[in-house]
């Protein structure tokens, strides 16, 4: 990255802000922790015969039968909570992000070809779009993912189904205001080939408020996949995420044993949070009307 | 004209608050007929809508229908394992499922026609009467959620986007951001573990006594209901506070920054009078259009909380239709959705169209 | 009444705090008025002239602030108040008219509720005596029927209304002083003639004080009995008006008359355009020449009947409401009206009209961007673009360059590859030579060849379009469409634009199509001009004749609409 790029002026204003340059560490550690989680974690929580009833639903800093110190407690199976949070946020991540891509990939494509098609094959597809957005993002992923069942793959489908329309609607705003730019006519007027224009001017140019857009949508899928799993619908309970595991802790709660679904719900928060304070700085940057 | 609030709603539907600002705004109710040709250009934004609106239902029926009854086979809830082959023939031939699916399609289109959207398998009640009676509950805890968000976030933006810089306004944005992001159910969680089990101060769920009025009966009525409403209220609130918080501020932080406010303060106006006459004014689009759908939408999101404070509303239903694969209660609870969705959008359409001049026509 | 001055500022110095450095956009200004006295400042964009208006009405916001100096208003010591002290002056005392009235009037309050506010900023009013105000406020400021304009809201009305009602909003209280930021700039030139009018009539009338801001010297010296120059955040000249534009002291205001094209012969370059590059453009590539030359003998450039209409699209369903008789179609606008008009080769055709003429829309169906509704567009015989449904540009030899130089580069593409990319696209030069063949043409364009990898927010809006000229002329055209290439440019770097065009088009032995607002730029660049009116042209023919004798109405008023210079006594010309 050369130091006078587009790219590059982006980061120096983004660095002036310490919350986000420190959001945006909280995600890179959060992140790192989650690929890292075998090696960090003390327990394989997926492992069955590892797990001891005995240990179940102790408090934090109880030493259980494994010799170590739960610090954070363990969970209704006897799962250290430390090691069951680690690989949750594995989960959590990966659903995410994986959905949280494709969902940008179909959307943006949508949008795009649909900004530059024009005519009524643009009408069509915001149609659809339009109608789609105009129902609520958590019951169409309710939906989905109750009739597809549960599993990764379903959640990662429901998940997406549910998201692909918001990044179709910026990506066909963000197209449409630059296909009228006259940059745009300027290479039309080459004339340069379509899928050029398309491709190596509209699209790169589109990508600011579709980076917003991302940051916003995958906390938002990590969100709505807690949600899934607290509700029952999401995944299932050997492979727990993070909404599971709250979702698991909260029958607990009335009790008092807060650690099992507080602590799951801590991390979940910090994560969603910093995505979000990432997020919050880079709409302040991409917003024309707040620079004079 | 019309294109950029389009696509400043959806927008914000996704979080996303890039509302374009410069240009938009209100003026206090006048009617349309001020100009001529108002009431034709109203009339035919008004057929068009409802010819769009007819269009979305119908197709929203079919998605629906296809969606629910066609994956699966409901006959497997309808009756046990063991019971007989000629009942089983016969009960698949009474709900009309040996029939090919667009014949069904069409035999439950002229039922919902006529307000029949069958029974329900698990209640054995008609659906349409049983989500009817559940859903005073859940709007009592939307409107007291939605009225709420607004009446103490719109203030607290508008003063956050006013005093960008100060340290009030840094606090409310972080406590926004922390509102934005946190899950719903969590904080359902939190409150339930602090008032009601820590506190012990408010009940952790139910709604309480009710009371009657135009023969429903209503929580808010009494103060026992009340007790029971203010936590999952509080909890259903908290999202949309963030969000109108954040819209509000952003709305006056550009407002604050244009061409007009600098020519109000040029004339002399007190900042008083530009903060209400001007600025309200002009942020107040948007933040209809949030009311609107953040209305409609918080009727989705009561799933989640009914769900934590078991509040027998409708999102409480549609949980356990799911999950009991009560499939005539999910297909009518999908369309009364969508319809409220596209009532919704179809009164904020008009709210705008009072609301901007500039979707008037008329030229001097 | 004293002889003591109305306003006197004093080393007056408002600096920004940016986090990159402190900016000193006024840097000790001093200046006096007297009651009723019109002055003028003039300068350049970033010469700190409408930051010393806002200085004075105390409207300087963050990170800006008055550091030192002083303004005082009919004795009276203004910076350092305090704001409610600063409120009650405002408006009351002095006030303020801005540059673009879209922009300033609330676009959602009727004009009569936005003046009561005004009134009731400073008295109280009722509700009844507050729209008597208003509506004599706008008969005032001679807006035609003001009983009907209070309840109209900005958008029902022209530019020129808007203004007016904003100028309405700053006599209100019958201010002393009122100062103007380029309150005309925004405006068309017959619009403008109006306005500066009826300005000079009110301060004659009302015998207020006024500061009128501009860029533009013609303008200032139609109103203004004094005229300061600033550069740079000082005032470098100053005095009676006469004085300082006939016999300008300071070297900075002489460039500035001396870059005005209608101080010079046309056809010449103009005295300050300076920095004419030495390089010569590359020579024309073979590639070039690949595409077939077509008919000789046919009418080298043709407009042939070619209109736009401009329509709303609709969805299948309103259409079907449509054909029910449910709802009225929407309203389409013709933009250009059967317009033909033929360019001969090597010819320099001025295109002018005001804004809404549909001059632009012209330029670009000549250009290939809009397909023609109806008509077609030929070159040497050959359609510029295909017919169906999705038409596409044929041919290269027609390149364009846009107004603003700011809009017309992909600003995440490095301006190299903005050159290149459509030579390479189209086989003129492979991959090998282009960054040669772009050197070349950063040079040919007064431009380092070294910029080529730079991104086009390190440049100026000179060299901006400079790269802009590149990349069109890159493609080998014959005929170039310049859509306003200088209308977004200050007057020193328009005439270094103007002389670098000039320059070029005799080398590479191009035909032009200028199309501009400005008639003085034409008048300067081309042989033969081309009026356009409501999507018509209403006048055409060598630009000598239509400029000295118009023949149709519209031309006269609108020659007679530009604002004039004195005559220069020192500069000649």
């Amino acid at each position: 990255m050369r130091k006078d790029s587009p790219a590059a002026r982006f980061w120096a204003e983004f660095r002036e802000s310490k919350v986000a340059v420190a959001a945006l560490a909280v995600v890179v550690a959060l992140v790192g922790v989650a690929l890292l989680a075998p090696l960090i974690a003390p327990q394989d929580p997926y492992d069955l015969a590892k797990l001891a009833l005995m240990d179940a639903r102790r408090p934090p800093g109880y030493v259980g039968s494994g010799g170590y110190t739960h610090w954070l407690g363990t969970d209704a199976q006897g799962r250290d909570l430390f090691s069951a949070i680690l690989y949750g946020l594995r989960i959590s991540l990966q659903m995410g992000l994986v959905a949280g891509a494709i969902a940008f990939a179909v959307g943006v494509t949508l949008g795009i070809s649909a900004a530059y098609l024009g005519g009524r094959r643009e009408a069509f597809i915001m149609r659809v779009i339009d109608l789609q957005l105009a129902f609520p993002a958590i019951l169409l992923a309710l939906v989905i993912s109750a009739l597809l069942g549960q599993g990764k793959a379903q959640l990662i489908a429901a998940l997406a189904a549910a998201q692909y329309a918001y990044f179709a609607r910026t990506a066909h705003g963000a197209a449409s205001a630059e296909r009228g730019k006259d940059y745009v006519e300027a290479a039309l007027s080459t004339p340069l080939p379509a899928r050029q224009v398309v491709w190596r001017h509209i699209l790169p140019n589109c990508l600011p408020p579709l980076i917003v857009v991302a940051t916003v949508q995958v906390a938002n899928a990590i969100a709505l996949e807690a949600t899934l799993s607290f509700l029952g619908v999401g995944l299932p309970v050997t492979e727990p995420s993070l909404g599971a595991l709250i979702a698991n802790g909260f029958q607990y709660m009335l009790s008092g044993r807060y650690w099992i679904s507080i602590y799951p719900g801590l991390a979940l928060i910090l994560l969603i949070v910093a995505i979000n304070l990432v997020g919050d700085q880079v709409r302040d940057q991409v917003n024309p009307r707040l620079k004079r | 004209m019309r294109r950029w609030w389009r696509a400043g709603r959806n927008e914000l539907s996704s979080r996303n608050l890039r509302v374009p600002f410069d240009r938009l705004a209100v003026t206090r109710g006048r009617g349309c007929e001020d100009h001529p040709g108002n009431v034709q250009l109203m009339l035919t934004h008004v057929i068009e809508r409802i010819l769009q609106a007819l269009v979305v239902m119908l197709v929203m029926s079919a998605l629906v229908f296809v969606g629910v009854y066609a994956i699966g086979n409901p006959i497997d809830v309808l009756i046990g394992p063991d019971v007989s082959q000629d009942i089983r023939l016969e009960t698949i031939a009474r709900y009309g499922l040996d029939r090919p699916l667009w014949e069904q399609y069409f035999t439950f289109l002229g039922r919902v026609l006529h307000g029949d959207f069958g029974r329900s398998f698990v209640f054995g009640m008609p659906v349409l009467e049983l989500i009817l009676s559940r859903l005073p509950a859940t709007l009592e805890l939307t409107v007291a959620a939605v009225v709420g968000a607004a009446l103490i976030g719109i203030p607290t933006g508008i003063y956050a986007g006013y005093r960008p810089d100060s340290a009030l306004a840094k606090t409310i944005m972080a406590i926004s951001i922390l509102g934005f992001s946190v899950p719903t159910f969590w904080i359902g969680l939190v409150l339930i573990m602090t008032f009601a089990v820590e506190l012990q101060i408010l009940p952790a769920g139910g709604r309480g006594d009710t009371a009657a009025l135009f023969g429903i009966e209503w929580s808010f009525l009494t103060a026992n209901g009340l007790s029971h409403m203010l936590l999952p209220a509080a909890n259903l609130a908290f999202f949309k506070l963030a969000l109108m918080t954040r819209l509000a501020r952003a709305g006056t932080r550009e407002v604050m920054l244009s061409d007009t406010v600098k020519f109000a303060r040029a004339a002399g106006l007190s900042e008083w009078t530009v903060l209400r006459r001007h600025v309200l004014r002009l942020i107040s689009i948007p933040l209809v259009t949030v009311f609107g759908l953040e209305f409609a939408s918080t009727l989705a999101f009561a799933v989640v909380t009914e769900t934590i404070f078991s509040w027998p509303g409708i999102g409480k239903l549609i949980i356990d239709s799911i999950q009991s694969l009560d499939r005539p209660v999910m297909v009518a609870y999908l369309m009364l959705v969508a319809f409220v969705f596209i009532m919704i959008n179809f009164v904020v359409d008009l709210t705008y169209f009072a609301l901007d001049p500039r979707l008037r026509k008329g030229r001097a | 009444m004293t002889d003591a001055p109305l306003l006197e500022v004093t080393d007056l110095s408002t600096h920004f705090f940016t986090r990159a450095g402190v900016v000193k956009a006024v840097d000790g200004v001093s200046f006096s008025l007297r009651r009723g006295e019109v002055m003028g400042l003039v300068g350049e964009s970033g010469s700190g002239k409408s930051v010393t208006g806002f200085s004075i009405i105390g409207l300087i916001d963050p990170p800006g602030r008055v550091a030192a100096g002083s303004v005082k208003l009919e004795g009276r010591e203004i910076t350092g108040l305090p704001q409610e002290e600063l409120r009650a002056l405002r408006g009351k005392t002095v006030s303020m008219v801005f540059q673009d009235p879209l922009m300033t009037l609330n676009p959602v309050l009727t004009i009569g509720e936005q003046i009561r506010l005004a009134l009731e900023a400073h008295q109280r009013v009722s509700a009844a005596e507050a729209r008597r105000r208003a509506i004599e406020g706008l008969a005032q400021v001679r807006i035609p029927s003001p009983q009907a304009t209070v309840d109209l809201y900005p958008h029902q009305l022209s530019g020129g209304m808007r203004q007016r009602v904003a100028i309405a909003i700053a006599l209100l209280h019958r201010p002393k002083l009122i100062i103007c930021d380029e309150p005309t700039t925004a405006l068309d030139v017959s619009i403008q003639a109006e306005i500066l009018a009826e300005m000079k009539e009110l301060v004659a009338e009302l015998g207020t004080a006024l500061i009128w801001i501009s860029h533009d010297l013609a303008t200032v010296a139609s109103i203004a009995q004094h005229v300061a120059v600033m550069r740079l955040g000082e005032i470098v000249e100053a005095g009676p008006m006469l004085d300082v534009l006939t016999r300008p002291q300071h070297p900075y205001t002489r460039a500035l008359l001396d870059a005005l094209p209608s101080r010079a012969e046309p056809g010449t370059y103009l005295l300050r355009g300076g920095g004419v590059p030495d390089a010569a453009p590359p020579p024309r590539l073979p590639a070039a020449e690949a595409e077939p030359a077509g008919d000789e003998a046919a009418p080298y450039f043709v407009l042939d009947g070619v209109s736009k209409r401009f329509e709303a699209r609709t969805g299948a369903l309103r259409a079907m409401a449509e054909r029910l008789g449910l709802a009225k179609p929407p309203v389409s606008v013709l933009a250009v009206d059967s317009v033909s008009l033929t360019v001969r080769r090597g010819e320099a055709l001025g295109l002018v009209g005001e804004s809404g003429s549909g001059k632009s829309t012209l330029g670009r169906m000549a250009a290939g961007i809009y397909a023609p509704s109806a008509g077609t567009v030929r070159l040497s015989g050959r359609p510029v673009m295909s017919a169906g449904e999705t038409p596409r540009k044929l041919t290269t030899r027609v390149q364009t360059i846009f107004q603003d130089p700011f809009a017309s580069l992909d600003p995440r593409m490095r301006i190299g590859d903005s050159i290149s990319e459509g030579p390479r696209a189209h086989g003129l030069v492979g991959k090998a030579e282009a960054e040669a063949y772009v050197r070349d043409w950063l040079g040919a364009v007064g431009l380092d060849p070294a910029f080529a990898g730079r991104y086009p927010h390190q440049f100026s809006g000179g060299q901006r379009q400079r790269v802009a000229i590149a990349r069109a002329l890159a493609m080998q055209p014959d005929l170039v469409i310049c859509d306003e290439p200088v209308a977004s440019l200050d007057v020193s770097i328009q005439a270094q634009i103007l002389n670098l065009l000039m320059r070029l088009r005799s080398e590479l032995g191009l035909t032009l199509i200028f199309i501009s607002h400005d008639l003085s730029v034409v008048r300067h660049l081309c042989e033969r001009v081309a009026v356009m009116y409501r999507g018509r042209i209403v006048e055409e023919g060598p630009a000598a004749e239509v400029y000295d004798r118009p023949q149709h109405d519209y031309t006269k008023r609108l020659l007679a609409a530009v604002p004039v210079l004195p005559a220069a006594a020192a500069t000649g010309g």
